[in-house]
């Protein structure tokens, strides 16, 4: 019970999570509020967690749980290298702004 | 091509775009015939560690100076803002590594002109291309099936850096892939413009020099691999 208690207030934390970062990537927002819903699922009903796992060939309902989080970190890397890609297009704006307003030429006049 | 019925626009408004990083050893003689064609030229000097940007100002060019190198796309975005900001009616991307002709850049406006288009993008399968190796050739093509696919322009050569476009054509281009996927991302963004297109037969000089700078099959991975990681997020 405890286990299935702290387990669920961390996936409740990954699917706010999710949630927030909605508007800048929805893709990953919606598969990870999936992935977490399922984990929840199958925290609290771990039988049918045994029951889908031997149906998709994996031996226990532990181990498929244990995928899921496999699946949950990468897809929490995918958005994390996506973050650092908005991240760089911040950086690139701020660039060329500088590199504008510092044009050269070797027109006297200009 | 000529343009006998409509007025040529004033060469003072054609801005040429250049994109160099490190290539001091040929962007004197580029830069010095488009400014002799009377055309402005801007080189965005993209972080170079050599002395790209003082031979481009010696050569007559306006010259923008990113503070480390971005790259190619990144480059060329700032070209064309600052095009635009000068007052440019036309802007023309054009290599800095000397594989495109600036007689080709006439052919293009001409072509801007008489089709009342606002991109004329240059084709080397339309026109000619001097040396180039089979490898480079099906590298393009494959490139060029898979542009019709995802944007659903029918062109016969995506990756070439020669283009003419007008002024709201420009406007309209807002890139995003700072390395080499802009030159797909571009085709995008005009298939998304809805604005007419055109393209033109251009000649590409293929050099050792020029070769070595070019794309790899390695690098058309890495230009999947950004395409699909941009549609992910903001």
């Amino acid at each position: 019970m405890i286990a299935q208690i702290g387990l669920s207030i961390l996936l409740a934390g990954v699917l706010v999570y999710a949630w927030t970062e909605y508007r800048r990537a929805p893709v990953i927002s919606i598969l990870s509020i999936l992935v977490a819903t399922a984990g929840l699922y199958f925290v609290w009903l771990p039988s049918h967690a045994t029951r889908l796992a031997t149906l998709v060939g994996i031996g226990r309902g532990v181990d498929l749980i244990i995928y899921v989080w496999v699946v949950i970190s990468l897809i929490m890397l995918l958005n994390l290298h996506l973050k650092l890609r908005s991240q760089a297009e911040l950086i690139t704006i701020l660039m060329r702004e500088i590199a504008l307003a510092n044009a050269r030429t070797a027109e006297p006049n200009k | 091509m000529t343009s006998k019925h409509r007025k040529k626009p004033d060469k003072q408004s054609i801005w040429i775009a250049v994109a160099a990083f490190n290539e001091a050893a040929v962007l004197s003689p580029i830069v010095s015939d488009l400014v002799r064609r009377s055309y402005r030229v801007v080189v965005v000097d993209d972080g170079s560690h050599d002395a790209t940007g003082q031979i481009a100002i010696s050569a007559g060019a306006t010259v923008v100076t990113h503070p480390v190198n971005l790259g190619q796309g990144a480059a060329l975005q700032t070209g064309i803002k600052l095009a635009l900001q000068q007052g440019a009616d036309y802007v023309v991307t054009f290599d800095a590594d000397g594989q495109h002709r600036p007689s080709d850049i006439a052919r293009l406006i001409d072509a801007l002109v008489d089709h009342d288009a606002d991109y004329a993008l240059g084709s080397r399968f339309l026109g000619s291309s001097r040396g180039m190796p089979l490898g480079r050739r099906l590298l393009l093509q494959a490139a060029t099936w898979l542009t019709r696919v995802m944007t659903g322009l029918r062109l016969t050569d995506t990756h070439n850096g020669l283009r003419a476009m007008t002024r709201e054509g420009a406007g309209r281009i807002a890139l995003r892939q700072n390395r080499m996927a802009h030159a797909s991302e571009i085709l995008e963004q005009i298939a998304a413009s809805g604005l007419r297109h055109i393209e033109v037969p251009v000649t590409i000089d293929y050099t050792q020099y020029s070769l070595a700078k070019g794309q790899r099959f390695s690098d058309s991975l890495a230009i999947l691999f950004d395409l699909s990681a941009q549609k992910l997020h903001r």
